[in-house]
């Protein structure tokens, strides 16, 4: 099965759900992990700082769970939905360069447990829409 | 926009490509922080096309450039750069530094800054016509022609293998032109780049036409020499102290205040801005850039803006900043008021509303 398609050079994972910030949603069961894509990274370039939310706290969607600073931009992750912050990923912070190295992995930024109902998140399909629409190329 | 001539291999080869100085170039090859300690540790070149390239010729162009450079180019002999040389309005404010090649006698070559291009252009053309030089000739030929620099202190292998038997015996800022490469004539190789060669280790530079530098390209990707991009280059060039023009100083700054004193000389006289130069050197000047070395493990990328502080005062301003992969730690330059320019104490940096301690130093950081 084709696990990741391509929009130009971004990699757009087929086996996630995406918001129109450019985070990823790994959703099974009540947990969901929370990453930015590859998009983000690769317009963020180098990414040389992470600030992360304490874990064990309640976050509403839209809520600020991360902070990340690049040599280009600082930029805020928020949470793709309402839910309990089970874990955040504290090897980010003296690693901070696993965000651009493995995004969709290593690079994952917290775990969620869903309180509320799932909100409507974008599919791999619309979010490599939403990068060609952004990019200018259809 | 303009495209660098080389923009399909940087496509090909990975290049993530942004804007720059109106030109359309790579930021990165995928991987800065390896781009950079490659140019440390071992080579990587930069394809630096979107500098801007003038040829200057004539029988006077040497007195036509001794007048509207602050640098002493009597100093610079032939075959060799001149190293950064300035461009300065009637005011003393910089325009631009710019890197000069004494060909021969009636023949120079110049590398200015991607965003000065045409200032650089009109402002050369203006004196021109203004101090007589008439029978000097500028050319720009920025769009015929390529640069490559070669970073690292592999370098001169890798122009061994390319074939350039020259470089070994080439010195700090000298070139040989007219070289055979890849069975074409470039038009110079240097011993040169911005990566902090001096301090560190020591590059090349190549100017060829844009077929001939193609080939190079893809010859260098071939010897398994690594692409990179201008955020290395921007790290490098930072943490070798190299003062970016339009972002370490402008029109706006003057090369006292900027301590830029490589690219000038005082005992020159006669050159456009010298008297503002001389009489701001004389009475003093109330800033003055320091570079500020951040704790060790600091990770941050202090902004241009972000306001310096000594004894709890707001005494000075970033102009650039960067986190150090190679030194863990952030690095920046700024401007403070001269009477708080305590070189070798402490400042604090404000980065996002959070104070950072750091030590006022005198670049390099390497």
């Amino acid at each position: 099965m084709l696990v990741r398609t391509r929009v130009g050079e971004y990699l757009v994972r087929e086996d996630l759900y995406y918001t129109d910030t450019d985070e990823w949603v790994r959703v099974s069961g009540d947990e969901a992990v929370v990453g930015i894509t590859d998009y983000a990274q690769k317009k963020l370039k180098y990414i040389v700082s992470v600030e992360l939310s304490s874990a064990g706290r309640e976050v509403r969607r839209g809520e600020v769970i991360a902070t990340l600073e690049s040599v280009k931009a600082i930029a805020d992750v928020y949470s793709p939905l309402d839910g309990l912050l089970l874990e955040v990923n504290e090897a980010l912070v003296t690693s901070p360069d696993m965000l651009n190295k493995d995004p969709y992995g290593a690079g994952w930024i917290a775990k969620l447990r869903v309180t509320g109902s799932l909100p409507k998140l974008m599919s791999p399909e619309e979010y490599a829409d939403y990068i060609r629409k952004r990019e200018g190329s259809g | 926009m303009r495209e660098v001539p080389l923009v399909e291999l940087h496509r090909r080869y990975g290049g993530s490509l942004g804007e720059f100085g109106g030109w359309l170039t790579s930021f990165d090859f995928g991987d800065p922080v390896a781009e950079h300690l490659a140019v440390r540790n071992a080579v990587a070149f930069f394809d630096v096309s979107h500098m801007g390239r003038f040829v200057v010729r004539g029988r006077r162009v040497f007195e036509f450039l001794q007048k509207v450079f602050a640098k002493d180019l009597s100093k610079v002999k032939e075959g060799y750069m001149s190293g950064p040389a300035l461009l300065l309005n009637e005011a003393a404010g910089m325009i631009d530094d710019v890197m000069l090649y004494r060909v021969k006698e009636d023949l120079w070559y110049a590398v200015v800054n991607a965003p000065r291009i045409s200032r650089d252009f009109e402002w050369l053309s203006t004196w021109r016509g203004r101090l007589g030089f008439s029978d000097v000739e500028i050319e720009d030929v920025t769009s015929s022609t390529t640069l490559i620099a070669i970073q690292g202190p592999k370098s001169l292998e890798v122009l061994e293998g390319l074939g350039v038997k020259e470089a070994g015996s080439l010195r700090i800022l000298q070139f040989v032109e007219d070289v055979e490469v890849l069975g074409g004539r470039v038009t110079l190789v240097s011993r040169s780049g911005w990566t902090g060669e001096e301090v560190r280790s020591h590059g090349f530079e190549i100017w060829a036409p844009v077929e001939l530098g193609w080939r190079i390209f893809e010859k260098l990707v071939e010897l398994g020499v690594r692409p990179a991009g201008l955020i290395a280059r921007d790290t490098l060039r930072l943490e070798a102290g190299y003062l970016l023009s339009g972002v370490d100083f402008d029109e706006s700054t003057n090369p006292v205040e900027a301590r830029y004193w490589m690219a000038f000389d005082l005992d020159k006289r006669g050159y456009v801005g010298y008297e503002k130069l001389e009489e701001r050197y004389r009475e003093g000047v109330d800033r003055v850039r320091v570079g500020l070395r951040f704790k060790k493990g600091v990770r941050l990328v202090p902004r241009r803006g972000d306001p310096i502080l000594v004894g709890g005062r707001e005494v000075g301003y970033v102009t650039s900043g960067t986190y150090s992969m190679y030194l863990e730690r952030a690095a920046a330059m700024g401007y403070v008021s001269s009477r708080y320019a305590y070189l070798g104490g402490t400042a604090y940096v404000s980065c996002r509303g959070r104070l950072y301690e750091a030590k006022i130093v005198e670049p390099p950081f390497i």
